[in-house]
């Protein structure tokens, strides 16, 4: 028959292709994903589809997915095999599975700023996180552990004054205000959103202080502001921004006001002009000029010269964000080169000079769509609740020593595992040739067992390979073996009551049992998480990679190894003279 | 590497003498449950003496690697004379030279931990009152006392760190809860110092690495695998009896199971493995692989026709092949990690070499008996 002719054959084929351009398109860890749902999806159409080439079939073409997601994507290893560091992050407090989850995530954005690509983050118990840098080299290892322990400082200005400091904060009443709780801070309409905090005495004077009188003022919120810093915008990009309605000299006026502070002034020009403004000059040899990252290198150089060290941020974090208050003003509200990340307006109840100690900040959402409006204001509660406890941290942090995996011992544990791997799969056909005197029937658990193992790195590998899942691949291939060996066993026995197809069944009827039984004592473990509030970072690999074989094996392997010994056996009994 | 390549060649003579068995069912083959009676009987002897590994004891595992050994002995008690109350082993392996040092936790980490958090239970209500006392002087008594109750504890935080609090200049509660973060960093770092100060000058190594495990989470690691286990049971006693829908070969499949789980304990206290999480996987792998080979049997001898004697036999054959198999993976796994001495390797590699042996003699010796002599009392009723 052509092999065009076959529908289910290129139905395969045509999977294949899309599963492959998936692997191109979306590279690992999600590659990983494609090749489980190509194992599922070939495994279920050819548990179905009984025809023993189209077993076959889906096992090759699921092989070569598995190779050519190793060849595109390669296989991730964790510190053990490939060297690295890792430092484990200590919570103050233990917390639940959600505030873990933000924790992991801004650890990770925080690492990520380094350009450091493969740092893992992850959750150990409630309380503990590891982080892992690839990396053993001393001073990008300090630079992670400073950048871990770095606690922001917030301070919020108010004309040029510093009305509120993160020092005199409780960090604990920082709290998001309820739906009841904004209809009573209402005041000539109901807010979208508010979050409500307290200050110690200090602060509760230094507020009055600063507040007094400035109604319809914002409070621009800083987190980590810097000192000693002058800003160049660039004019195309500031240009981009300004609102319609204003202009360049309203937009550098409401810049200037927003930056102005006692004595630490963060004066703001426009690149493009400092080569006729010949005043610019560093006022210290330590003062930093915040520019663009694609500023030309003239003005660069320029800048240089007049004794400016130069901090160069990508143009995302260079765009101002303006509003207007009610009484028309341009006022800057965001800008993130210099920490600012918001700029509530006050209210008129709290600018009366008055000590107090208890806030609340309210606002807006321009947004009609009810569901994205709930979403953005719990969005903007989210953050300036971080901003008010000094950073994206719920709860304080503390770093533990260090381990130190060198990159060549990490190399040799992978060598020798791979090793291993390869050993015990020769001595295993080996051993089975012998026990059933027939290589013919047995060379294939070789190369299914081989298959197997491409497939289990594959989608492992675009996770990460870490020990324990390393132990559990090569559990697998002795495990996965069995189910082979209870095939072989049926179909070589002289019984001649039974046809071959009977045999299999027989075969697979304990074989299902038995897989089914495998996977489900694993599960637990699996879903340590779920069952336990805890997850078992330590071994989850061992148990992803002993069901991830056992699924392989039910659905794929064991019906291809079935087929191919079939074939072997019918055309044996054909060449033997009856 | 030599004893890798011996353990290879000697597994591929095992098959021959698989075909070489006689069928040990013939006769009175309820004998047959006798040696792995014993065999548990021994274990359940030593199963008290499991050693727990820092998962679930708590404390604090050093692993050093280096090129050149130290005397074990020799370096516990420089480490004893410099306060570090340790227990110290030195292994070869093929990459130099690996010490790992215990340390049982510290009671002051202890207490500090303690100490934190209570405070963090009771600072938010702190904070709370010392604004409304601002407003309203009615807050005042308890304010105060809930205030002393905060400060006693910070008070046995500083002397924990061996801070003077005089010196600290405490101006608020805001302050003092950053000072009893500083201090109990401090504690902590403390610790750390006094472990791997003196290691530092003692030896010489190339890398170290420390794990401590907090009373907090040995606590919860404890308790999770204990609902897993629950939930493992569970599973596969409900997947059994919905197989087999009759009692005695479901009960004879379970009672495998638990054999050979017992036996594997048994030999991580004879052999000194640890139970750590990883031995604990490889102990619910355990449960799933006898389960294996007592689904085999049971489904051969219950489901199928012909001499049960002779089926109990094949199965017996083909068992013991599959669980060859395992050996020689798990067998690689094993010399792998007396190789690198990688202690996941080796805590799952020895339990489930340990679980494979006894489960030859726990389904061939007792889950058999037991089907069989169920087979032959139906046959005679019938």
């Amino acid at each position: 028959m052509n092999i065009f002719e076959d529908r289910k054959l290129m139905g395969l084929v045509f999977l294949f292709a899309i599963f492959l351009t998936g692997i191109i398109y979306y590279k690992a860890p999600l590659s990983g994903v494609i090749i489980m749902a190509g194992v599922i999806i070939f495994g279920s159409l050819s548990l179905f589809w009984k025809e023993s080439h189209i077993k076959l079939a889906g096992l090759v073409l699921i092989v070569l997915l598995a190779l050519s997601s190793i060849y595109l994507n390669g296989l991730k290893f964790g510190i053990d095999f490939v060297g690295g560091t890792r430092i484990p992050v200590m919570l103050d407090q233990a917390v639940d599975q959600t505030t873990m989850n933000e924790f992991v995530q801004t650890i990770k954005g925080r690492v990520s700023v380094l350009g450091l690509s493969e740092v893992k983050v992850r959750a150990i118990g409630d309380n503990q996180i590891y982080v892992e840098v690839p990396s053993s080299d001393a001073s990008t290892i300090d630079f992670v552990e400073n950048t871990l322990s770095q606690q922001g400082v917030y301070t919020g200005v108010v004309d040029g004054k510093i009305a509120v400091s993160g020092d005199h904060i409780y960090r604990t009443t920082i709290s998001a205000l309820s739906g009841s709780q904004l209809l009573q801070n209402g005041k000539g309409g109901v807010p979208d959103w508010g979050v409500a905090f307290s200050v110690d005495r200090q602060g509760a004077e230094q507020f009055a202080d600063a507040a007094k009188g400035k109604q319809d003022y914002p409070v621009y919120m800083y987190l980590d502001r810097p000192t000693d810093a002058v800003l160049f915008m660039d004019r195309t990009t500031l240009k981009s921004t300004i609102p319609a309605d204003s202009n360049e000299k309203e937009a550098m006026r409401s810049m200037r006001n927003a930056l102005k502070l006692e004595n630490s002034d963060i004066p703001v020009y426009i690149s493009d002009d400092i080569q006729n403004d010949t005043n610019i000059s560093a006022a210290t040899n330590r003062t930093r000029a915040i520019i663009s990252e694609n500023t030309s290198a003239q003005v660069k150089e320029i800048l240089k010269q007049r004794g400016f060290t130069l901090l160069e941020l990508p143009d995302i974090k260079m765009m101002p964000e303006f509003q207007r208050t009610a009484s028309q003003v341009l006022e800057l509200n965001r800008l993130e080169a210099v920490g600012l990340l918001t700029a509530p307006i006050l209210s008129a109840g709290i600018t009366s000079g008055a000590p107090n100690s208890n806030f609340i900040i309210t606002g807006g959402v321009q947004i009609t769509d009810p569901t994205l409006k709930a979403q953005e204001a719990a969005a903007r509660v989210k953050s300036i609740e971080s901003i008010l406890k000094g950073g994206a941290l719920p709860v304080q942090i503390s770093l533990g020593s260090r381990t130190i995996i060198p990159a060549s011992l990490g190399s040799e544990f992978l060598k020798l595992s791979l090793i291993t791997i390869a050993g015990s799969l020769v001595v295993i056909a080996v051993l089975i040739g012998v026990r059933y005197r027939n290589l013919a029937a047995t060379m294939p658990i070789v190369l299914i067992s081989m298959a197997e193992l491409a497939i289990l790195l594959s989608i492992l590998g675009a996770f990460t390979i870490d020990l324990a899942a390393m132990a559990g691949i090569i559990a697998a291939i002795g495990v996965g073996v069995d189910a082979q060996i209870i095939i072989t066993d049926e179909l070589l026995k002289k019984d001649e009551h039974h046809t071959t197809r009977e045999k299999i069944d027989m075969a697979f009827s304990i074989i299902k049992t038995n897989i089914v039984v495998a996977i489900f004592t694993m599960v637990p473990l699996l879903f340590s998480r779920l069952l336990s509030g805890l997850l078992l970072v330590e071994i989850i690999g061992f148990a992803e990679s002993t069901i991830l074989g056992a699924i392989l094996g039910y659905l794929l392997t064991r019906p291809a190894y079935a087929a191919i010994v079939e074939g072997v056996l019918a055309r044996e009994q054909k060449e033997k003279p009856s | 590497m030599g004893a890798g390549w011996g353990f290879y060649a000697l597994s591929c003579y095992l098959p021959v003498l698989i075909l070489m068995l006689p069928n040990i069912y013939r006769g009175n083959y309820k004998l047959l449950a006798i040696a792995p009676l014993l065999i548990i009987a021994v274990s359940l002897f030593f199963i008290p003496s499991i050693k727990m590994g820092v998962d679930f004891q708590g404390g604090t595992l050093i692993t050093l690697s280096m090129k050149d050994s130290v005397d074990a002995d020799q370096l516990q008690s420089q480490l004893a004379a410099e306060g570090v109350d340790a227990t110290v082993q030195v292994f070869h392996t093929t990459m130099g030279y690996r010490t790992e040092i215990e340390v049982p936790q510290s009671k002051d980490l202890v207490k500090a931990e303690d100490l934190k958090t209570r405070f963090n239970a009771l600072l938010p209500r702190v904070s709370q009152l010392e604004v409304a006392v601002y407003s309203n002087a009615s807050y005042n008594d308890e304010y105060t006392q809930k205030k002393a109750e905060l400060d006693n504890m910070s008070d046995q935080m500083f002397a924990l760190a061996k801070t003077d609090r005089s010196r600290l200049n405490i101006s608020g509660t805001n302050d003092l809860q950053k000072r009893f973060s500083e201090a109990y960093n401090d504690v902590y770092s403390n610790y750390q110092e006094s472990v791997t100060g003196p290691l530092g000058r003692l030896v010489k190594y190339d890398s170290i690495s420390i794990q401590i495990v907090s009373p907090v989470l040995s606590a919860s690691f404890i308790s999770s695998i204990l609902i897993i286990s629950v939930w493992a049971a569970i599973l596969s006693g409900i997947l059994v009896f919905l197989f087999f829908r009759t009692i005695v070969p479901s009960m004879a499949v379970l009672t495998g199971a638990l054999c050979d789980v017992l036996i594997a304990m048994g030999a991580m206290g004879m052999f000194n493995i640890p139970l750590t999480l990883a031995s604990f996987a490889a102990l619910l792998m355990l449960v799933g692989f006898s389960l294996d080979t007592d689904i085999l049997l049971t489904t051969r001898l219950v489901k199928r026709k012909g001499d049960p004697v002779e089926n109990a036999f094949d199965a017996m054959k083909t068992g013991l092949t599959m669980s060859v198999a395992a050996v020689v993976s798990f067998g690689g796994l094993f010399i792998l990690s007396v190789l690198t001495h990688i202690p996941t390797y080796y805590e799952i590699s020895a339990v489930a070499l340990a679980g494979l042996f006894g489960d030859m003699f726990a389904t061939w010796g007792i889950n058999a008996v037991m089907v069989l002599n169920y087979v032959e009392h139906r046959k005679v009723k019938q």
